[in-house]
């Protein structure tokens, strides 16, 4: 066994004990939030499981009629729907991000508990919406990836799609919400010492994945909101015979998509840079190339989007393009494999299962990332994708790359967070399983790909060549099953009757080994202070890694540091349990449901819920608007920055991107428009007045702020007044605006042009009326006793927002009203 | 060991027969491993060159794989790890220019050929094809040939160029044969274009690629690669117009033809000279083609009565709906739509 410092003389309360059901329900314990995500994830996992053996079944022999079409459809749109939303995201960023990460830098809980609560209940309730469908008639059934148009109204009838619709939207903002909060967290809530240079190489993956949610998810929000207006409201985002194109979809999609592969294979890149360096005695090799390789990687996924539309006629030059920046993505992937190979190369081995799923992954992900070049060639990739050659792909990167990844965190992570070991026995078994399994099932379809079969079908004729490795490919399947049994076993196993983990039990390198197992309900007595990369490693053994290697080696137990010995010094605050994330979620859900199935007294119910939790939900606050007091433990590159000013920037950041993708939309769209109206209805001396007012309410909110920070209450609230005065102006002439268009026969559903401004129009508008309501929210507020110079904050976080609402105001008045008039612009 | 190494020649022997069973491609008709157009072959071959990287680089990390773990490093509680380094600069520059140059002599030659497959304009003397898909069929028009209109299979000569132009009468589909060439799709509001040379003759399947809703497995179709005279002889007997109902010979053909014109069918289905339907399949010379219902059944008569006692049945989703037929009635129609030559 690995040295183990001494039990640490703190109280050991851990956070899986007390409270009850009422406990669970109300907990904003990031760690309590990470469980729940990781049992509701693994209940899916199980659900997408059987989903697969089904597939498998079915494509047993050719012409088989084990399942109907239609039930076939609607399975592998489950199938992958769900290991993608709610297995692998769930798992890795619900679950081991949650739990491990603000652990490892050394922090008592992410930046807003309150709002980490509501995106778990956020994720349940989106995940259960997407099976609710089941009781209107059956499951989505156009594809994880639903291509325009055959998801149009006309296509599919159903309620299954609206059900799928909605509840993609509701995990998006679940998802959205998680991304800025571990964004936050990462940036301004990392311990002493603990630079941006000595940070865990996980959460480097898990910083550099929120920025990518926060750019990646608000495309796809688009695309769904446009489908969600096609199928309820008539409009012809995706109908060609209005001028407008299915593949406008796919763009969108994709600009979400590619880099969600990397939402995906990120924080996997991480756990493999965690669990490397610990199971070979060394430090990550070339950690700094490590840490810019995923930069450069999330940065290039924003740019690849099209490789997966090679197919769809972009034209010679795009496709050369798209081929070339899809190519240099290997360049970054290529450093981080032979850097984890340098890392393994010279260590000290020491052969758990962890490390096992981690060597696995080494080779299995390799093998997707060669066949991912030849997808890159765009005239090679003609032939491979939709063929199940692109299964086989991405099965090796998101099975044989991420999920073993995850089943190597499981094993690595599991004795820190249930305070249990689990069986190594049974983990070589299921490791070998998983391997024999995996590459039964999905090596052959490489073969298959390149012999012509085709995906999404559910048959095939005889006389194709297909059946034998087919039949192969589901006898894996079923030993792939097998294994993740085993894994069930072996965690139920543990949970009731498996060793008690010690600590440290795997000789740790990062702050989360430092404390009990499991941790308490406040992570650290005291917050620690990192002297080095490899935090506890250098506590435990001071800076140079050879001198402890040579203690462990002559059989000492390395000392306990010092730091982790101290008690609390004083009172810990931790933020009180809330009831509101979850009712939050449910009025959300209620309201989806009311929307799918319309019946508008549900959606009133639902809407009043959710608009109660969030009020409620902001008055809870005892702190708001007040400065934060206990920076003083931060790192100094955490700058200091307020969290929920870091928190709006990020907001506002993934706005900006919203934003540009429904302007995207307006100005393809404008030239694309047949007859109606077009741009010429639009008129400038009028909008012009609203402009303007709209910009001098911005000098007046300035002048607000700047009343409240010299604590002159009467002038602020003037300045505020005259703010949400000159809002309302803005407001009204929009009214007037949409009114008077559509007396002159332009609506949404009249035409492109009508459909693309009033979406970008009337979604800035609504951002407008939000602000004025959070201003007025303010302006009441400040008539309180308790309201004065502390309490700053709140104006300017409103400020913010409204200025962000200007500055998007004056691109939309630019592009849309200004350059009309510019013919030919 | 011996047995090993026996094991392994036999395994190796296995994967050449299996290859080579691929480049021929009699057991498999659609493998993309035995092309038979130019488009087809230039992609082949681009395949082949990306392979070889492919396999040495994986080779290489294979190798590193296995002596880092087997050879340089110890096992805890063994001696002292070898090698602690946690950087070197001329190892990671070589990490990522090496890879660097691989992608480069990668990236020319696809470019080159993608420029290559897409020609502008259709080349000189190319059969120019219209290609229209319907959930879930194919509908094959010849413009500049007497407007031949054919479903699910397509004819072409070899030693032509071929332009298809892709057309889409509702959803997103993909036009696929793997022998002739890669996918393109079919986009509703826009043309696209495929370019390719058959060079050897013979009958290779295709399928629709991109996934169209329930019916998408069974949107399959045939094309026919002819030698030029071959093709002109089906030419031929494609533009002639079908026999007149009154000159039929066969009494239950001939009450066929009758039912068939008082018949709901001619609604969506044309018959040159008896009806105009657009929706369906043109049905002119149905009964020249070899396969029916996109090309999941043989056209036998059986299988012609099956379809139209319930077309859902054998294409779930289908459009057509079952009208009821049966007895005489539906014999006579078998009959009538099989003489259509």
């Amino acid at each position: 066994m690995a040295a183990q410092p001494k039990a640490l003389p703190v109280e050991t309360r851990n956070y899986l004990r007390g409270g009850g059901l009422i406990g669970w329900l109300t907990t904003v314990d990031h760690k309590r939030v990470a469980l729940m995500y990781a049992l509701s994830a693994l209940v899916f996992m199980a659900i997408g499981g059987i989903e697969a053996m089904l597939i498998r079944i079915q494509l047993w022999s050719p012409d088989n009629h084990f399942l109907s079409a239609s039930v076939y459809n609607q399975i592998f749109t489950m199938h992958g729907t769900t290991m993608i939303f709610l297995v692998v995201m769930p798992l890795e960023i619900g679950f081991f991000a949650n739990f491990i990460m603000p652990l490892q830098i050394g922090a008592r809980d992410v930046a807003f508990p309150r709002l980490n609560a509501m995106s778990f209940w956020l994720f349940l309730a989106g995940a259960i919406f997407l099976h609710l469908g089941w009781l209107w008639g059956g499951l989505p059934d156009a594809g994880w990836f639903g291509y325009a148009n055959l998801t149009e109204r006309y296509f599919s009838p159903g309620l299954n799609l609206d059900f799928w619709v909605v509840g993609l939207l509701i995990l998006g903002i679940s998802t959205i919400v998680s991304g800025l909060n571990f964004f936050v967290t990462i940036i301004s809530m990392r311990a002493k010492g603990m630079s941006f240079m000595r940070m865990p190489m996980f959460v480097w993956s898990i910083l550099i994945t929120s920025v990518l949610i926060l750019i990646a998810f608000p495309p796809l929000t688009v695309g769904l909101v446009f489908l969600l207006l096609d199928r309820f409201f008539g409009t012809h985002f995706y109908v060609a015979a209005y001028g407008a194109t299915p593949i406008l979809w796919q763009h969108l999609f994709w600009l979400f998509g590619h880099p969600e592969v990397y939402i995906m294979a990120l924080p996997a890149f991480g756990m493999i840079s965690e669990i490397v360096p610990v199971f070979s005695r060394k430090p990550l090799f070339g950690y700094p190339m490590m840490a810019y390789s995923i930069v450069l990687i999330a940065f290039l996924s924003y740019g690849v989007w099209g490789h997966h539309m090679f197919a769809t006629g972009m034209g010679p030059v795009a496709d050369s393009a798209f081929a070339i920046t899809s190519m240099l993505i290997a360049i970054p992937t290529g450093i981080k494999i032979f850097s984890w190979l340098a890392t393994i190369w010279g260590g000290s081995l020491r052969m758990t299962t962890a490390f096992y799923f981690a060597l696995g992954f080494l080779l299995e992900f390799t093998i997707g990332g060669l066949s991912g070049i030849m997808h890159a060639s765009a005239p090679i990739d003609l032939q491979q994708t939709d063929s199940y050659f692109v299964v086989a792909h991405f099965h090796y990167v998101l099975f044989g790359g991420v999920m073993f990844a995850i089943l190597g965190a499981i094993y690595y992570w599991w004795p820190k967070i249930t305070g249990r070991m689990l069986s190594e026995k049974l983990g070589k078994w299921q490791f070998w399983l998983t391997v024999v399994g995996f590459n039964g099932t999905f090596f052959p379809m490489h073969l298959l790909g390149m012999w012509g079969m085709p995906r999404r079908i559910y048959t095939y004729g005889a006389g194709l060549g297909w059946t034998h490795l087919n039949q192969l490919e589901t006898v894996c399947a079923f030993i792939l099953g097998i294994s993740f049994l085993v894994m069930y076993i072996n965690l139920i196993k543990s949970t009731a009757s498996g060793e008690k983990a010690p600590a440290d039990p795997w000789d740790g390198r990062s702050l989360e080994w430092s404390i009990a197992s499991a941790p308490p309900a406040y992570n650290f007595a005291r917050v620690p202070e990192v002297r080095g990369r490899d935090a506890y490693w250098v506590m435990k053994y001071g800076r140079a890694g050879s001198r402890g290697v040579a203690m462990f080696m002559a059989g000492q137990t390395p000392p306990v540091p010092e730091s982790m010995q101290a008690a609390a010094t004083g009172p810990i605050h931790m933020p009180a349990p809330s009831i509101y994330p979850l009712f939050v979620a449910l009025g959300l859900m209620t309201m989806g449901v009311g929307l799918v199935i319309g019946e508008w007294r549900i959606i009133i119910l639902g809407s009043i819920t959710l608009l109660v939790s969030v009020v409620a939900m902001g008055f809870e606050y005892p702190t708001y608007g007040q400065e934060p007091h206990d920076l003083e433990e931060l790192a100094p590159s955490s700058g200091g920055i307020d969290l929920r000013k870091a928190g709006l920037w990020a907001f506002l950041g993934s706005e900006c991107v919203f934003f540009a993708s429904l302007i995207a939309t307006y100005v393809v769209y404008k030239s694309r428009n047949i007859g109606g109206p077009g741009a010429g209805i639009l008129e400038i001396p009028l909008t012009s007045i609203s402009t303007f007012a709209l910009l001098m309410s911005s000098l007046a909110m300035v002048l607000a702020l700047n009343a409240i920070q010299r604590n002159k209450k009467n002038l602020m609230r003037m300045w505020l007044g005259l703010t949400i005065g000159l809002g309302l102006v803005f407001l009204g002439i929009e009214a007037y605006e949409f009114t008077h268009f559509y007396h002159e026969g332009l609506s949404m559903q009249t035409d492109l042009f009508g459909q693309s401004f009033f979406t970008l129009v009337g979604f800035h508008g609504a951002h407008v009326t939000i602000g004025v309501l959070w201003l007025a929210t303010v302006w009441f507020a400040s008539f309180s006793k308790k309201f004065d110079k502390s309490r700053a904050l709140s104006v300017e976080m409103a400020g913010l927002y409204w200025h962000f609402v200007d500055i998007v105001w004056v691109i939309i008045f630019t592009l849309v009203y200004l350059m009309q008039q510019v013919k030919g612009a | 060991m011996k047995r090993a190494t026996g094991f392994i020649r036999a395994a190796m022997l296995a994967a050449a027969a299996t290859l080579a069973g691929c480049a021929q491609g009699r057991e498999l008709p659609m493998t993309t491993l035995a092309p038979k157009s130019d488009l087809a072959v230039w992609i082949y071959r681009l395949l082949i060159e990306v392979s070889l990287w492919d396999a040495l680089v994986f080779a290489i990390v294979m190798v590193v794989f296995i002596l880092a773990i087997f050879v340089f490093s110890t096992r805890v509680g063994e001696a002292a790890a070898p090698w602690s380094a946690a950087s070197d600069l001329k190892l990671e520059v070589a990490w990522t220019l090496g890879p660097a140059l691989i992608l480069l002599m990668i990236s020319i030659p696809t470019v080159r050929t993608i420029f290559r497959s897409q020609p502008n304009l259709p080349p000189n003397g190319s059969l120019e094809i219209e290609v229209v898909a319907h959930q879930w069929w194919w509908e094959f028009q010849y413009p500049g040939k007497d407007h031949i209109i054919t479903a699910n299979e397509l004819h072409i000569p070899t030693g032509v160029p071929i332009r298809l132009s892709l057309k889409s009468a509702d959803i997103i589909h993909s036009f696929w044969v793997p022998q002739l060439g890669g996918k393109r799709d079919v986009v509703p509001g826009q043309i696209n274009e495929l370019t390719f040379e058959a060079t050897v003759p013979g009958m290779y399947p295709g399928q629709c690629a991109e996934f169209c809703g329930e019916s998408h497995a069974n949107m399959r179709f045939r094309v026919f690669v002819d030698s030029p005279r071959q093709f002109a002889e089906w030419e031929k007997a494609q533009s002639a117009a079908p026999i007149a109902a009154a000159l039929i010979k066969d009494p239950a053909a001939a009450a066929g033809a009758q039912a068939f014109s008082n018949s709901p069918c001619t609604a969506c289905h044309r018959i040159d000279g008896v009806s105009k339907g657009t929706i369906g399949p043109d049905l002119t010379h149905f009964g020249s083609r070899a396969t029916m219902a996109s090309g999941i059944e043989s056209n036998t008569p059986a299988h012609v009565a099956q379809w139209i006692i319930n077309p859902g049945h054998v294409k779930p989703g289908a459009q057509m709906p079952a009208f009821g037929l049966g007895g005489k009635q539906l014999d006579d129609l078998v009959a009538y739509l099989e003489s259509l030559k």
